[in-house]
């Protein structure tokens, strides 16, 4: 009886194991969660790079938005750039592209915009405030933003143009 | 050819570029920041604390505890609104609510049962029968059953 109730006892704690083993294989331990999903978007007010003019969250108000965090040392940054820059032409009129510079210089941001071009407003972040105020946990990393000004999701990696189709089709 | 440009590119992230925090507020301002920030993991580290990090981002994260503690919010609310972003994650010391009862309990019932578990071992081990007396085991020795058939004639 003792036996059984030994043997019972074992395999419910290998089990609650391979439960735990499970779960934590299946998730990514470097991954930073993310709780902004569903969230209003928190309000921001920068300048921007090309001509110094403010731009605010709430001048993009009842528009899709899609928020770009990055920096011109972030080597992937530089890869997506092209496709961020063809989104921005390809959804032009139909909803409003934000690229948000933080951790980095003005003169690099320019430097880097200057031979890589920049069709979208870039927007420099000094302290990084609205970064932390938006949960970024790295870069690069952009956000979709519904007509309501709600956060519908991110996309933590450098972006493709079939991802940035897919995820912009969540907030038309 | 892409996992190639993707595998350069990784090799090529670098770092961000050095910048100031915020000025520091008063003695005890300032102690009740540091105080919080170590609470307060950083995003982009493995396990440090936002006040024991040389990150940027940490800094940049510290310093947003500054302007909130600035703003006279209280620790709840500022713990809060690292919640709201990160989740409990954030928190290194995890809130005593809900299932993070288990991690708080876990180890000492973990730790519990197994001495329930060694306990009733040993002493199934105590009251195990004595071992048969040394003259029952001669059976499988002729020499000695000759002697004692002898004996008994």
């Amino acid at each position: 009886m003792r036996q059984k109730l030994i043997l019972i006892g074992a395999s419910a704690f290998a089990l609650l194991l391979v439960v735990v083993l499970y779960r934590g294989f299946g998730t990514d331990p470097h991954a930073v969660p993310f709780h902004m999903a569903g969230r209003q978007a928190p309000p921001f007010k920068m300048k921007r790079l090309d001509n110094g003019q403010e731009v605010s969250f709430a001048s993009l108000a009842g528009k899709p938005v899609v928020i770009n965090f990055w920096a011109t040392w972030c080597g992937p940054c530089k890869l997506e750039h092209p496709v961020l820059q063809w989104g921005a032409q390809k959804y032009a009129g139909r909803a409003e592209f934000v690229g948000i510079v933080f951790e980095d210089t003005e003169e690099n941001t320019r430097q880097f915009l200057k031979e890589n071009g920049g069709v979208f407003p870039q927007l420099f972040d000094p302290k990084s405030t609205t970064a932390v105020d938006y949960g970024v946990s790295g870069v690069p990393e952009t956000y979709f933003i519904n007509k309501q000004g709600v956060i519908v999701g991110k996309y933590a990696n450098p972006i493709d143009p079939g991802t940035l189709d897919r995820r912009l089709a969540e907030i038309l | 050819m892409v996992l190639a440009l993707l595998t350069v590119s990784m090799l090529a992230q670098g770092y961000a570029p050095g910048r100031e925090g915020t000025a520091p507020l008063d003695a005890a301002r300032e102690e009740r920041v540091m105080r919080l920030g170590k609470q307060l993991r950083c995003a982009v580290c493995q396990g440090l604390s936002i006040a024991d990090s040389p990150a940027s981002m940490a800094r940049a994260q510290l310093d947003k505890v500054r302007e909130l503690v600035a703003q006279d919010q209280t620790d709840e609310q500022i713990n809060d609104y690292f919640v709201a972003r990160y989740g409990e994650w954030v928190l290194l010391r995890p809130t005593a609510t809900g299932t993070n009862w288990i991690l708080w309990l876990g180890p000492g019932l973990l730790l519990m049962l197994g001495m329930v578990f060694l306990y009733s071992l040993t002493k199934g081990k105590q009251a195990a029968p004595p071992a048969a007396p040394a003259a029952a085991a001669s059976a499988g020795d002729p020499y000695l059953d000759a002697v004692k058939a002898d004996l008994k004639r």
